[in-house]
């Protein structure tokens, strides 16, 4: 089903903090529980470094038939023969410099939420250009990774054989994301679409991210709207303080550590309705089309970028459940 | 020729689109009729440059016809730059009249007194604007070509438009300079900014359609093609909304087109105004937020809002003030007492 409309999604997680019924986005009685930041021993900032300050594509990803962990290695090695035999046959990727891709396939233990969760899956293109030499070190030029975070939903309704891992995430040329995706629909047996953000979402995303504190100067909170269907096109950025924003949602949210679709309603009504007092522009009726705060940023085409490690878990968390609910 | 006067005309006219080379070149004056003869403009773009170096090279050109040519180019492709508005002050009120010659003398003394290194180039245009080029060195290096700055200054008026280089240092050095060979006594800059150089001169010469107070009570004749409607008080009650909105749209923007900006930005510094009933932030500290709006024409966009139905008519004057106050950059503050009308704009 589609993100925000209707059809029933059951979401129920196995959280630190008890059971809750979360929905992210649909009913007003739709709850959620915000994992806490996560402290340091559950994942090592030094693995998961790689994954901030980028641009992710995201992509939901049906659960993966007959995957073996052990295998790593032969996947590698096979996805990097259908890459070369692909580029054989006169689709290649990168213009100019011939390019010998080589694969890592590697599992990330940190980055899963809870016990039914699968270990992450990373994947890494990398090139030698073949003009260099031997000593030269192999430049990355696409990542992808699947993951699942607290996506219990899926996992536990999964029959014998199938892998979750609901989420996809990738950063490098669109050309090497086909191949890759191809590799892995046709060995086992999965559907990858790429995931839209609605503005709904969206707006859950920057009220939860608004309230999260920060220790230093943080970035504003910024919401960008689209309102296409005019003879001109406008673009509005609104940003706010961040602790302006976070005053705002900490008088807005009435339970710590919990969000109600109401909460998120009435905040941006509240946004809406300053904005509303100074320009009579009703935003409201335009479209929210990117949020951006220190926390993450992310866009509705389905590109996010991941700014704080503490918060890593919540934003995948979030990300999964959007995954999950394109699937279902 | 000097190799780095070559290169920079070869690169002038690999920028030109290859359509274009040929019109600019005669604009240019400085190859005969007989040498352009010579040229073929059907060929690629990189050939048809190096015949053009080579018949600079039978010329002699130097970097002041070089500097001539960029002119040329950066006038007709005006709108590819950004440009600043400035303001200068005068004292009195006196109208002196104004000397070419002088203005230009001035200004190169002014300038080169402060920086020996530079690169001045003048040019006149039709519409009263003297195009100055400036192209910056330091105390140690020779200036560099590739990133000079743009004034264009109407001699009849207090204004001048400046497409800065990046060396954002050698504004003052400009400014001053401009002061010196005029006889204005300060300068500031305005909150004035677009691509397009010639709707920034409509708003600061007043040359649009400006909004007029009066009240036409004539509801529009024929324009809308109404649809079926078998209850006529739907129908009418539409129109009267439309024909609302439309007047007051007429009202604040004015009949004619819009000058063609690209983006306005309000700083918000006012304090956040919630409804009691909501039990939210309700505090006398200002809600700090900037707001940005963009469109590839501005005040078209902003126009078509109310008729669309995603905003209020009249729409706020906040948003309509920005001909008639030459700003797109605003710094919103909360006014004492009066509600709503109660923003000022410093």
């Amino acid at each position: 089903s589609s993100n925000g409309s209707g059809g029933p999604r059951r979401l129920s997680r196995a959280l630190p903090f008890g059971r809750s019924h979360g929905r992210l986005g649909v009913s007003s009685s739709g709850r959620l529980i915000v994992p806490a930041p996560s402290s340091q021993e559950k994942a090592d900032p030094q693995k998961t470094a790689f994954l901030l300050r980028k641009a992710w594509t995201l992509y939901s990803v049906t659960p993966l038939y007959r995957f073996r962990r052990g295998r790593l290695r032969d996947y590698a090695r096979l996805l990097g023969a259908f890459i070369a035999a692909e580029k054989q046959k006169g689709l290649a990727v990168e213009v100019g410099v011939e390019l010998d891709i080589k694969v890592a396939l590697s599992s990330l233990a940190d980055l899963r939420g809870s016990e039914l969760d699968q270990d992450a899956l990373l994947v890494q293109l990398s090139s030698r250009s073949q003009a260099s030499s031997k000593n030269s070190e192999d430049k990355v030029v696409w990542s992808g990774w699947f993951c699942s975070v607290f996506g219990d939903d899926l996992s536990e309704n999964v029959p014998e054989h199938f892998t979750c891992l609901p989420l996809f995430l990738t950063h490098g040329a669109e050309s090497y994301t086909s191949l890759v995706g191809s590799w892995f629909q046709k060995t086992f047996d999965c559907c990858f679409r790429r995931l839209a953000i609605s503005p709904l979402n969206l707006s859950w995303m920057v009220a939860m991210w608004a309230g999260c504190k920060l220790d230093r100067a943080a970035s504003a909170v910024e919401l960008v709207f689209s309102v296409p269907r005019l003879a001109q096109p406008l673009d509005i950025s609104y940003a706010i303080h961040p602790e302006d924003a976070k005053a705002l949602w900490d008088t807005v949210q009435k339970t710590p550590g919990e969000i109600t679709q109401e909460e998120v309603d009435v905040f941006m009504d509240c946004l809406y309705a300053h904005f509303h007092r100074h320009f009579k522009i009703h935003l409201s009726a335009a479209k929210l089309v990117k949020v951006s705060t220190g926390i993450a940023s992310a866009q509705c085409d389905g590109i996010v970028k991941i700014l704080h490690s503490q918060y890593l878990p919540g934003v995948l968390m979030l990300l999964t459940e959007l995954a999950i609910s394109q699937i279902q | 020729m000097d190799e780095t006067v070559a290169e920079y005309i070869r690169r002038t006219v690999l920028k030109i689109p290859r359509d274009e080379i040929k019109m600019m070149l005669q604009k240019w004056g400085f190859l005969s009729e007989a040498q352009l003869q010579t040229l073929n403009f059907h060929q690629i773009k990189d050939s048809i440059s190096q015949e053009v170096v080579q018949l600079c090279e039978e010329n002699s050109a130097d970097i002041k016809q070089a500097a001539a040519l960029d002119i040329i180019y950066n006038h007709i492709y005006q709108n590819k730059r950004m440009w600043s508005v400035y303001e200068m002050k005068k004292s009195g009120e006196e109208v002196e009249y104004f000397d070419i010659t002088d203005f230009k003398k001035r200004f190169k003394r002014r300038l080169q007194s402060t920086l020996k290194n530079v690169t001045i180039t003048f040019k006149e245009y039709e519409d009263n604007a003297i195009w100055i080029r400036v192209a910056w060195g330091t105390p140690y290096k020779k200036p560099n070509q590739y990133k000079p700055s743009y004034v264009v200054y109407h001699s009849q008026t207090p204004y001048v438009f400046i497409s800065a280089s990046v060396l954002k240092s050698n504004l003052p050095l400009l400014c001053q300079a401009l002061i010196g060979a005029t006889n204005y006594h300060d300068i500031r800059e305005m909150e004035l900014r677009s691509h397009c150089l010639n709707s920034l001169k409509d708003i600061v010469f007043k040359r649009y359609s400006q909004n007029f107070q009066t009240h036409t009570a004539k509801p529009l004749q024929g324009e809308d093609v109404e649809p079926e409607n078998a209850d006529k008080r739907i129908v009418q009650e539409n129109r009267s909304e439309k024909e609302r909105i439309h007047r007051l749209n007429q009202e604040v923007f004015g009949t004619g087109p819009q000058p063609k900006l690209e983006f306005a930005q309000y700083k918000l510094e006012t304090s956040f105004k919630s409804d009691p009933k909501m039990d939210v932030l309700h505090k006398k500290e200002p809600f700090r937020c900037l707001v940005k709006f963009s469109s590839p024409h501005l005040l078209e966009s902003l126009k078509s809002l109310a008729p669309a139905g995603m905003a209020d008519a009249p729409l706020s004057p906040l948003l309509t003030c920005i001909p008639h106050k030459a700003r797109n950059y605003f710094k919103i503050k909360e006014k004492k007492g009066l509600y709503p009308e109660s923003f000022v704009s410093p």
